[in-house]
């Protein structure tokens, strides 16, 4: 009986599955004064995901989890590629500075 | 990443504490949260999953005798040969002592001479592995505490050498304990505990933790002196109090066969069958064929008919508000009274357990009033306390076991080099941490089952409780229906917490 109960709670609550398959996801990124604009970026799982990063200073963008990481020079934009395959929560750093800039955030599907 | 960038990247917290001014908006006291908030959908279910289960317990107790005593199945492992002979050897107990106390210097040493703004292995051990760590294991496997606890086994060691020097009275100057004072010692030094935790700053800077642990063994060894070492431990030392709680959860539990032994202890557990459960200081002091390691149901050790000392209740309290408190401080919620309000965040340490114990004593209230009105108010506001323990420890696990799982393999490339000097002793000190070792998905579910198992839990313990209290099923059963209210309030609460947005 309870068990029945939770059971339909359960599907008629929980959504359809989110609309269908990976996509692909640009993100202009500008990091000014040590912070990030925007200062989080939300996927979803799978998705391909390109991030146009500017900065108003020389930073060694890094991303932890995917450990992806590129020098940026001010004036000169730089464009990370990656598969959001990992879902959590995480941080985005500037490893020269050791200050955070921001979160990448990945939802599961 | 080279080995220099990852200890760069291990550093970062720690930096960010020394280098700015303003204190750090982090989500707890140190490191990052690696979850994303639960949908709102799951919110939604885990919330009418804690209303409809709650009542599982209660239609499980209407066919219940009215008068069983408190039993439950227990197996000795002590009776397997192999398990004695393993579990009781000296090389194990004793080693595990010694590993602990030289754990403890290690800490120390790290903290007063190693790298202080960045590889150091005295903040994730202390934050990681024994706070989160040890914390789990106790609560899921059993209490070692009472074996390992550092400040024992040194006191232990100090008192041998005294005694051995000729000093036949040993350390312990045995004065009288105020019997009023009770657990309010543990009390306090535990909510010291977690403002360090969650409202410091500088809590992750390694000095400040090997201060910290050198300040907490002076206040420890002089109780220990001053009132007898189980005096202390049982009353003042915070850790000892908090640990013994958790295993009071655990699905083993330590005993004497022979009561007489327990006979003039106030530490033990009596189970109404006549033998004494719960009390290391008797199992210590019974001779070895009289001990035995039960293996037991969770959580059972909660319902023992216990006797609770002054501030009992309140620390179960201080430990709830405690871990909702680390959940609070990443909402929205908490950033904006914060901003339009005079509470600061060490003020909110403080009144959260006040709120939260005019909460459950006015629960409680009314419980007893459903309940017939009979019976003391104290007896029952500290007879409850137990049941919201597994409560805590779910939203604790619920809250940090993704943390534990990540944050917790830097220990590996740190005991290699606990210094930060650039060591490699056992040659791991290249280990880079595996993030995906759990899906935020799985991470979702398992929190919201999570903290509505512990809710089950504590609603079937608040109602044997009750049983035994007022020893009439339809006086326990109506009493039980402010603590439901309760239990779903706090459950809610929790869940919510983990479906808001985390705040930088």
């Amino acid at each position: 009986m309870i068990v029945l109960i939770l059971g339909g709670l359960f599907f008629l609550l929980r959504p359809d599955t989110p609309a269908g398959a990976p996509r692909d996801r640009t993100f202009d990124v500008s990091v000014e004064g040590g912070e990030m604009r925007p200062p989080e970026i939300s996927v979803e799982e799978g998705d391909r995901v390109t991030l146009r990063v500017s900065s108003d200073k020389p930073i060694e963008f890094h991303m932890h989890g995917y450990d992806v990481e590129r020098e940026v020079e001010p004036g000169q934009a730089a464009e990370l590629h990656f598969e959001a395959d990992l879902t959590g929560r995480f941080e985005i750093e500037d490893h020269e500075s050791e200050k955070e800039l921001g979160v990448l955030q990945v939802r599961p599907r | 990443m080279s080995v220099k960038t990852r200890r760069a990247a291990a550093a970062a917290f720690a930096f960010s504490f020394i280098l700015t001014d303003a204190p750090p908006a982090l989500a707890h006291g140190f490191g990052p949260t690696y979850d994303i908030p639960i949908p709102l959908w799951l919110y939604l279910y885990g919330a009418a999953a804690a209303v409809v289960l709650a009542f599982v317990p209660l239609a499980l107790f209407s066919r219940k005798e009215r008068d069983a005593p408190y039993r439950y199945p227990r197996f000795d492992l002590f009776r397997v040969r192999l398990l004695r002979t393993l579990l009781t050897s000296r090389p194990l107990t004793g080693g595990l002592r010694l590993l602990s106390v030289m754990l403890f210097f290690v800490v120390v040493i790290a903290g007063l001479v190693g790298l202080q703004s960045g590889f150091n292995i005295a903040p994730t051990f202390v934050w990681v592995t024994w706070w989160v760590g040890l914390s789990f294991f106790t609560a899921f496997v059993g209490n070692l505490w009472p074996l390992v606890n550092p400040w024992k086994v040194l006191f232990d060691w100090a008192e041998g050498l005294v005694r051995r020097l000729g000093y036949r009275d040993g350390l312990e100057l045995d004065e009288p304990y105020p019997k009023a004072l009770g657990l309010w010692p543990a009390v306090g030094l535990y909510l010291v505990f977690v403002w360090t935790e969650n409202v410091f700053s500088g809590s992750y800077v390694p000095r400040n933790i090997a201060l910290f642990a050198l300040a907490y063994t002076l206040i420890t060894l002089y109780g220990m002196a001053f009132f007898g070492r189980e005096t202390w431990l049982r009353r003042g030392e915070a850790f000892s109090v908090f640990f013994g709680l958790l295993g009071r959860f655990a699905p083993t539990e330590v005993g004497v066969k022979d009561p007489d032994v327990c006979h003039d202890c106030d530490g033990c557990d009596d189970d109404a069958v006549g033998r004494c459960v719960n009390c290391y200081e008797c199992f210590a002091r019974a001779a070895p064929e009289e001990r035995e390691l039960n293996l037991r149901p969770p959580a059972v050790g909660l319902g023992l008919p216990e006797k609770v000392p002054p501030g009992g209740a309140a620390f179960v309290i201080v430990v709830l508000a405690g871990v909702t408190f680390d959940g609070l401080l990443q909402t929205p919620l908490w950033l904006e009274i914060v901003r339009l309000t005079p509470v600061t965040q060490t003020l909110g340490v403080m009144l959260l357990p006040l709120l939260f114990f005019c909460i459950y004593l006015g629960f409680v209230e009314l419980s007893r009033i459903l309940g017939g009105g009979e019976g003391g108010f104290r007896r029952f506001a500290a007879a409850y306390a137990f049941s919201l323990v597994p409560i805590a420890i779910a939203y604790q696990m619920a809250h940090y076991y993704t943390y534990l799982l990540i944050q917790g393999q830097m220990i590996i490339s740190l005991v290699s080099d606990p210094l930060g000097w650039g060591w490699n002793l056992f040659g791991t000190a290249a280990f880079e941490p595996r993030y995906g070792i759990v899906g935020a998905g799985f991470v979702w579910y398992s929190q919201v089952a999570l903290i509505v198992a512990g809710h089950v839990i504590a609603v079937y313990l608040a109602h044997s409780i009750s049983l035994r209290l007022l020893r009439d099923p339809v006086r326990a059963f109506r009493s039980q229906l402010p603590m439901l209210v309760l239990m779903v309030l706090y459950t809610i609460t929790s869940l919510w917490i983990l479906a808001q947005p985390i705040v930088k």
